[in-house]
């Protein structure tokens, strides 16, 4: 079993996907769910403190504005213990942790500059797509380690 | 109790820069509450194209589909709250396109502000409570005479001012800089007393504002404890005697510099800019200082400077200030540095903060730095208008609640 | 500052979604309920959410998904169902999550039959991925359609 990175990662889609075909995946509810779970000052919705875009300068400098640090906190541990990725390219309507576009784009190249596996995709709009689209994942899943 | 005033967010990133609790905390001290509006992703998607502002980022578009839900009332709200990352340019254009759009085309009060992960409750306060006080108490901004015998007192960071007016006249006024806040406001009151040849068994009611308006309230038993930019608004208009129509308030603090965007008296939007003390009245006070001449000399000494014959490297206080002791040094003269000073506290405010209102004339100078001419003339040039400063601008604070503290004469 | 102490730490929340012409949410649940062993469940109007110790879970969702195996989709979920924080109710507006679920939702169809043509054995079907991206004109062809637009 391997763990693989997933953009959206809020997508129910390739979350689906990845544990359907015998991996974990990783998405930013496990991020969310671990600071949920973690005592310490009271920050809701998230449990985000102001602590955590200080977290984030491991990712990006300090003049990059908090909310991509922030997000970079709970995204970026995920994106260092993943063995693969799967992106969506035309992931434009996810919101929340994937609502900032200048740190999906940093998500994005983080993950290629790992240099682990990474199958691209689009959304399949149609059912001949959707016949591509989930051929294409199982096929790369099923290369990686403990695939089936 | 009351039903709390609803204030709408729109907003990407405040979740993610754990300051989200922070704005919440806000609203609830101030009687409000925050709410995100209902949208399907369908009003997304078709607002967002409609609204015609192609940015990428789906939190701003969100705020995007928000905005237009408010606007064409398919939501309801009392007030409207738009924040995004300090440092982002693309949030940065949202945020003053929806807060235009906003303004141009419904009633409802907007603020917009830029947080970092430093963001307290505590600053957010006084824009919370100017949100709340333009959605409930509409009624009592609209009064436009003062009635009866009431107090007016401006605790601000700097100076200390009171106020003593009958049947809509100043019959008296007291002034001194802040040392202890209750014991500066008590003096500044008994000057105004004194002046107005009334005793404090007479005064029928009492208004406070600025910094220290909630201790001074509570020492004095005010009937108003108001913030500073409803009621320098309200002071700004009846003083230039413009109550009604737009009008554009400046008021450059000790602390923090407000620009407000003014209908019939009534803020529509408004900035509040304090964290750097080179774009304040303090900055003046320490170029008159090293020049050796009373704050009150430095304007007229300005007027004679041309500000561009001195080289200004920085807007901060401390390197600022080394700019202009430096060209002292190579042979300025007083009257150029005067005027770089006034000009580069102008210059701030104006890149600043002037960018987030919509200026319409008369644009209202206020405040203790508005006696400055120096500054005044600075600020004119680069907004190219004629300044207005009212009489009495410095007390603008005092005036303005001792205004509206006449509404609650015989408990009203 | 007030202290947090967690509430439900150790355990996962999935939300487990069926867009199904022949399951409805509440077969689902039903099932659920009688595969739970004291896990929580809480339906909603497209599935529901189970919450319990990961392993409870894991085996819960294994029983759920051979109900309807194509049409059933499982994503982790960061808060507990029900959470004051999250709901509805109390923001005013859906939380940021549900538009990202609500567009992919319309897409599931799709991913049930990709799911449907790799268990019936499809033979066609290229795995590759969907790029969209158009292919470079060619640069000779290029050249023939310029030539051909000269006067």
């Amino acid at each position: 079993m391997a763990k693989i990175f997933i953009y959206p990662t809020t997508s129910l889609i390739l979350s689906d996907m990845v544990e359907r075909f015998g991996h974990e995946a990783l998405g930013s509810a496990l991020g969310i769910r671990e600071r949920l779970q973690t005592g310490g000052f009271d920050s809701p919705p998230l449990q985000i403190t102001p602590d955590e875009p200080k977290k984030g300068l491991r990712w990006a400098a300090v003049e990059v504005p908090s909310g991509v640090r922030g997000r970079m906190a709970i995204l970026g541990p995920l994106i260092e213990q993943a063995e693969a990725a799967i992106i969506i390219e035309d992931a434009d309507l996810a919101f929340g942790c994937m609502g900032c576009a200048r740190t999906n784009e940093l998500l994005k190249y983080i993950v290629r500059h790992r240099g682990i596996p990474v199958l691209d995709l689009m959304y399949p709009r149609s059912e001949s797509e959707g016949e591509k689209f989930v051929a294409a994942i199982r096929d790369f899943l099923k290369s990686l380690p403990g695939g089936r | 109790m009351a039903a709390p005033v609803r204030i709408a967010q729109l907003s990407c990133g405040p979740e993610y820069s754990g300051v989200q609790n922070e704005i919440n905390e806000a609203a609830k001290s101030v009687g409000a509450e925050i709410f995100f509006p209902d949208v399907t992703l369908a009003d997304i998607r078709r607002d967002f194209a409609e609204l015609g502002l192609d940015v990428a980022s789906p939190d701003l578009r969100l705020a995007i589909a928000r905005a237009k839900a408010l606007v064409e009332g398919r939501i309801e709200a009392d007030a409207v709250f738009i924040t995004t990352c300090f440092r982002c340019a693309e949030a940065a254009i949202v945020r003053n396109e929806l807060r235009r759009y906003i303004h141009e085309n419904s009633r409802l009060p907007v603020v917009s502000y830029s947080f970092t992960e430093r963001t307290t409750a505590g600053t957010l306060l006084t824009r919370m409570e100017a949100l709340t006080t333009i959605a409930r108490r509409r009624a009592l901004l609209a009064r436009e005479r003062q009635e009866g015998l009431t107090l007016g007192i401006d605790s601000g960071s700097s100076t200390t001012k009171a106020v003593v007016m009958q049947e809509n006249h100043v019959l008296g006024s007291g002034w001194l800089p802040t040392v202890e806040v209750v014991g500066s406001a008590e003096e500044a009151v008994r000057e105004a007393l004194r002046q107005s040849g009334v005793a404090m068994g007479g005064i029928e009611a009492i208004g406070t504002t600025g910094y220290g308006r909630f201790l001074v309230g509570k020492h004095f038993d005010a009937d108003l404890i108001q913030e500073e930019l409803t009621v320098n608004s309200k002071g700004a208009v009846y003083l230039a005697e413009h109550q009604h129509g737009a009008a554009t308030v400046i008021d450059i603090g000790g602390m923090d510099n407000k620009a407000i965007s003014v209908h019939d008296g009534i803020p529509g939007t408004f900035t509040m800019g304090g964290i750097c003390a080179g774009a304040s009245g303090r900055f003046l006070e320490m170029t008159a200082k090293r020049l050796g001449v009373d704050i009150r000399e430095l304007g007229p000494l300005a007027l004679k400077g041309e500000s561009k014959r001195v080289p200004m490297n920085s807007y901060c206080i401390v390197f600022g200030t080394q700019s202009l002791v430096n060209a002292l040094a190579a042979g300025s003269s007083p009257a150029d540095v005067a005027a770089a000073a006034c000009h580069s506290v102008a210059e701030q405010v104006f890149e600043q903060q002037l960018q987030e209102v919509d200026i319409k004339e008369p644009v209202i100078m206020v405040g203790g730095t508005s006696l400055i001419e120096g500054l005044v003339h600075a600020m004119g040039q680069l907004l190219n208008v004629d300044i207005l400063v009212p009489p009495r601008s410095q007390f603008i604070g005092a005036v303005g609640s001792a205004l509206l503290a006449s509404g609650f004469i015989g408990g009203k | 500052m007030k202290e947090y102490i967690p509430k439900y730490a150790g355990t996962v929340t999935k939300y487990v979604f069926v867009e199904s012409p022949s399951t409805r949410p509440e077969e689902l649940a039903q099932r659920a309920y009688e595969v739970s062993e004291g896990a929580m469940i809480k339906e909603t109007c497209f599935g529901l959410q189970v919450t319990g110790r990961p392993n409870e879970v894991a085996r819960i969702i294994g029983e759920l998904r051979k109900l309807d195996p194509n049409h059933i989709f499982v994503k982790d979920r960061g808060f507990p169902p029900g959470d004051p924080r999250r709901c509805r109710a109390n923001l005013g507006g859906a939380r940021p999550g549900y538009h990202g679920h609500e567009f992919e939702i319309a897409l599931l169809p799709n991913i049930s039959h990709g799911l449907e043509a790799i268990e019936s054995g499809k033979k066609e079907i290229v795995p590759s991925p969907v790029t969209r991206i158009p292919e470079k004109l060619d640069v000779q062809r290029l050249k023939m359609m310029m030539d051909a637009q000269e006067p």
